[in-house]
């Protein structure tokens, strides 16, 4: 087969996969971006365009504080995952020394992403309410006299279920180019007079640093779009704005629907703008 | 008395229930060059990471300068380590990597500055100054990880079979280069391979080890000229080893009953050996002759079987009765060559065959 | 002074507390919540439990809940069947035409990327003003199938360009001097030993799928999928039914996973097999 006759091939092999990501991901936001020019409060095709719905959204303080809510609470996991997630990778990779413990250690982290996202959460309800599990190990313990509520129906409560569910994005990656690493290098350094403090902030941590980035990426991408958390525990005291989209949607205001999702959207290219320039994604599939 | 540079005591170290390293002692002194030379899995990588202290003796001692490091970390000890893949830092340039050691030994940044400069130039790497190691040749990381170690000044440099990921037309020219680097500046070296012509050629002093003990030390001439146990006699290239029963000791002479005959080979230092005890010998394949005269008194009839031609030397394979090889050696152009299936008869001096010293355990 | 040694075992020890708390952690609310599943019909949400019964999943069976679970159910089941099916033959295609390094692939590449990018909550918004622009009425089989396929499809995509990574392209080079032409080549040779990537890549599409909640959230129209019904459902009231069928989703899931494990390695064990048979 000569080689422009198998370019074709491959190009009709590519074919599906591209429309059908074209056609249900690519469209769609181009549509929520035109949706969102949308003068009219609700939905109509003949629409005049304009900045209409942008500006009221950040004329409403609440609004506003609502995207820099959402925007705080997607840091506040990225710093806690960020030094949990490598602790996790740091120890399961180079302080386990059994290939069957290392093996078990990582089933057991992974097995519950092979779950519903939505059960996890459910799972979380009977833990946090004051009659839940933590309430009463903590009465147990006298460590309280009586329920403590902060923990259902609160950003704490959202929070601690959070970081339950994307630890695991951070751990990964960093496990990924933790292997990567060579042991010659760490007793290399060693060799070179550095401490084990110092080899790990000299040499573990830069050549993982890919690692830590992407991890940081997929927390935030996910934290950031995450209604069904706040939704679940949060009851309906706390929003970010994934539920306000869902909110508006429900009221017909497609506009004003969209303005939040581009904006969720401009947020999150940011984060991955970041990303690619610090490291070249595709070359990691490499070894 | 001046103390060694290194001495290790009676070291013993256990992966599980795998001995690696058995009780073994070894003293080295101040500039010398000293060849750890063995097989795979006899132990001698894992005698270097003890001494560099990345691993810990399970039992006995390992002083440095007279000073006791079995609690040392690496990081305190007076050493510096080459590696086999080199281990340069990926994310370094070169001029930061060979700063490192000094940057962890919290010297000045002007200090550091000078150094870094000078050895640059020293190892004729400085145009590669800001390149990262995935852009160098084989040979120039060689150079970089090389920098990088000696700049620290340790009294001893550690090296893990430093050559063996080279291209083969570099390594005799590194191997010299090293040499020469040792002699000049007169750090200790510690060299671990399993290539004996590295190990011939650059060592002061030869470490033989095999099963995580020492079989023999002693200078290349010793080690090559005269074996002391079986091992290393087989590992040496060039040798002949025949195993036998004692028959009777006349004197000066054992005499050794082998499957291809009888031979006499002169006692040991230390006492000619029981009647009807096991031992081995070997002879040198440099040292047999095809025209045995009157000296040649041991006699060995052989077929040839194969002949290499490696220049002014021919190597033949010779096989006896019970068709093991025996290997020959000619020199010159002018001796005849032997023909394929022409027999001949071998001969060699008493004098040239080695008796050796039993297996440990061994009755 | 501490030994170093010592230093180095309390650091271990202190990272692998704070590991074996995250595993608690992580796996306390779901064992709670089974648990809990099998309290007694008068007990309530939480501890203490009265009775351990089958109670709640007797009820899940009755005839009222079998209008409210069982459909759902099964379109979730056919649904992510669906989804297991397509992803591996995209993925198979895609992946096979990334060899060939055509142009644009590497736009190719971000392109299917951009799925796992991309939050459940966007997508499936998007979709739906998509079909509200163009008069489509959205449906788990058509809307909610096309969005969850972006998800799965990155998932699946990266398990068949690892799988292909690990191929070797002599085998197939030995083919074709072997007189077979590349659509042979490709289904005797290449395709049988990357089995154990399709059947991967159809893991990801069935359980991305089948526990998949955002993405379903605005595509689906009345006819909902399992997990949908289930939030409706916490929504309303928080019952123990909930942890009933919360806990059987998730035993049906983690079997699925096992079964799709045992296939693969029975698979890669069959093609080592031979391959070292071949080269003995």
């Amino acid at each position: 087969m000569n080689p422009r006759k198998r370019s074709l091939v491959s190009h009709v092999l590519a074919l599906p996969s591209a429309l059908w990501m074209l056609g249900a991901l690519v469209i769609p936001t181009l549509f929520i971006v035109w949706v969102s020019f949308w003068t009219t409060r609700t939905f109509s095709l003949e629409s005049p365009l304009g900045l209409l719905n942008y500006t009221k959204f950040f004329n409403r303080p609440t609004y506003v504080k609502l995207l820099a809510d959402t925007v705080q609470q997607s840091l506040l996991l990225m710093a806690i995952t960020v030094v949990l997630g490598y602790a996790i990778a740091y120890f399961v990779v180079m302080k386990v020394r059994q290939p069957a413990l290392q093996l078990g250690l990582f089933l057991a982290l992974v097995i519950p992403f092979w779950t519903s996202v939505l059960i996890r959460t459910i799972a979380w309800i009977p833990f946090l309410g004051v009659t839940g599990v933590i309430n009463q190990a903590l009465l147990f313990l006298r460590v309280v006299d009586e329920p403590v509520s902060v923990f259902l129906y609160s950003r704490t409560g959202i929070t601690l279920a959070q970081v339950s569910f994307y630890t695991l994005l951070a751990t990964g990656p960093v496990v990924y180019t933790l292997r990567n690493i060579p042991p010659s290098l760490p007793e290399a350094a060693r060799s070179l007079k550095a401490t084990p403090l110092r080899v790990f902030w000299r040499i573990t941590v830069p050549l993982t640093l890919p690692g830590i980035l992407i991890g940081q990426i997929l927390v935030f991408l996910n934290v950031m779009a995450d209604f069904a958390t706040a939704s679940a525990i949060g009851g309906n005291k706390h929003a970010f704005l994934g539920n306000i989209v869902i909110l508006l949607y429900d009221s017909g205001q497609l506009p004003f629907a969209s303005v939040i999702a581009v904006l969720l959207m401009l947020c999150m290219l940011g984060g991955v703008a970041a990303l690619l320039k610090v490291v070249d994604i595709r070359r990691l599939g490499v070894p | 008395m001046a103390d060694h540079d290194l001495e290790l005591k009676r070291v013993t170290k256990r992966f599980g229930s795998f001995v690696a390293v058995r009780d073994l002692s070894l003293a080295v002194e101040h500039g010398q060059f000293v060849c750890l030379l063995g097989p795979s899995g006899c132990g001698k990588t894992t005698t270097l990471r003890v001494i560099a202290g990345l691993e810990d003796a399970d039992e006995g001692e390992v002083w440095i300068s007279g000073v006791r490091m079995n609690d040392v970390p690496p990081w305190k000890r007076d050493i510096a380590m080459m590696f086999q893949d080199f281990a340069l830092f990926p994310h370094m340039t070169v001029r930061k990597q060979v700063g490192f050691g000094l940057e962890m030994l919290g010297r000045p940044k002007e200090e550091i500055r000078r150094r870094v400069g000078e050895t640059l130039a020293t190892f004729e790497i400085s145009p590669l100054a800001e390149r990262k190691p995935d852009t160098l040749s084989g040979g120039q990381k060689q150079r970089v990880a090389l920098a990088r170690a000696l700049i620290t000044q340790p009294r001893i440099l550690l090296l893990d079979e430093p050559i063996g990921s080279l291209d083969f037309s570099l390594r005799e020219a590194v191997m010299l280069e090293l040499k020469d680097v040792q002699r000049r500046l007169g750090v200790t070296f510690i060299w671990v391979t399993h290539d004996q012509n590295e190990a011939l050629a650059l060592g002061d002093r030869v470490v033989v080890m095999n099963h995580a003990r020492i079989e023999q030390v002693g200078t290349p001439e010793a080690i090559f000229e005269r074996p002391l146990t079986r091992f290393v006699a087989s590992f040496i290239q060039g040798n002949n080893v025949f195993e036998g029963v004692v028959e009777s000791v006349e004197g000066d002479c054992v005499r050794i009953r082998t499957p291809v005959g009888s031979f006499a080979v002169p006692p040991r230092d230390g006492g000619p050996p029981p009647p009807g005890a096991n031992v081995s010998f070997s002879v040198r394949a440099a040292l047999l002759t095809e025209r045995p005269g009157p000296e040649q008194a041991n006699r060995l009839p052989a077929t040839c079987h194969a002949v290499e031609y490696l220049g002014s030397i021919r190597r033949y394979d010779l096989r006896l009765e019970d068709r093991r090889s025996i290997k020959y050696e000619q020199f010159g152009a002018q001796a005849a060559r032997i023909r394929e299936g022409e027999v001949v008869t071998l001969g060699w001096q008493v004098e040239d065959g080695i008796l050796h010293a039993p297996p440990e355990g061994a009755g | 002074m501490i030994r170093w040694q010592t230093r180095q075992k309390v650091v271990k020890g202190a990272l692998g507390g704070v590991t074996l708390l995250f595993l608690a952690y992580q796996w306390f609310p779901m064992l709670t919540m089974a648990v809990l599943s099998f309290t007694g019909p008068n007990g309530g949400t939480t501890f203490p439990m009265q009775d351990v019964s089958l109670h709640w999943y007797r009820e899940l069976l009755r005839v009222q809940m079998v209008d409210d679970f069982k459909p759902p159910m099964l379109r979730s089941l056919l649904l992510a069947l669906a989804c297991s099916v397509t992803t591996a033959a995209l993925s198979l295609a895609a992946a096979q035409a990334m060899r060939a390094r055509f142009r644009g692939n590497g736009a190719f590449f971000y392109l299917i990327l951009l799925g796992v990018m991309a939050p459940g909550l966007l997508v499936g918004f998007g979709v739906a003003v998509v079909a509200r622009i163009l008069g489509l009425p959205l449906a788990w089989y058509t809307t909610t199938f096309a969005v969850h396929i972006v998800w799965t499809l990155p998932f699946g995509f990266l398990t068949m360009l690892a799988a292909f990574n690990r191929f070797d392209r002599r085998l197939e080079e030995a083919a074709l001097t072997l007189r077979a032409n590349r659509w042979t080549t490709f289904w005797r040779i290449t395709f049988p030993l990357v089995l154990p990537g399709v059947i991967g890549a159809g893991l990801f599409g069935f359980t991305l799928s089948y526990d998949e909640f955002a993405r379903s959230f605005f595509s689906t129209g009345s006819e909902m999928t399992l997990p949908l019904v289930i939030f409706a459902q916490f929504d309303r009231q928080l019952q123990p039914t909930l942890y009933a069928i919360g806990t059987a989703t998730t035993v049906i899931s983690l079997t699925t996973v096992a079964v799709f494990a045992i296939l693969f390695r029975l698979v890669r064990l069959r093609t080592r097999a031979a391959v070292s048979a071949e080269t003995q």
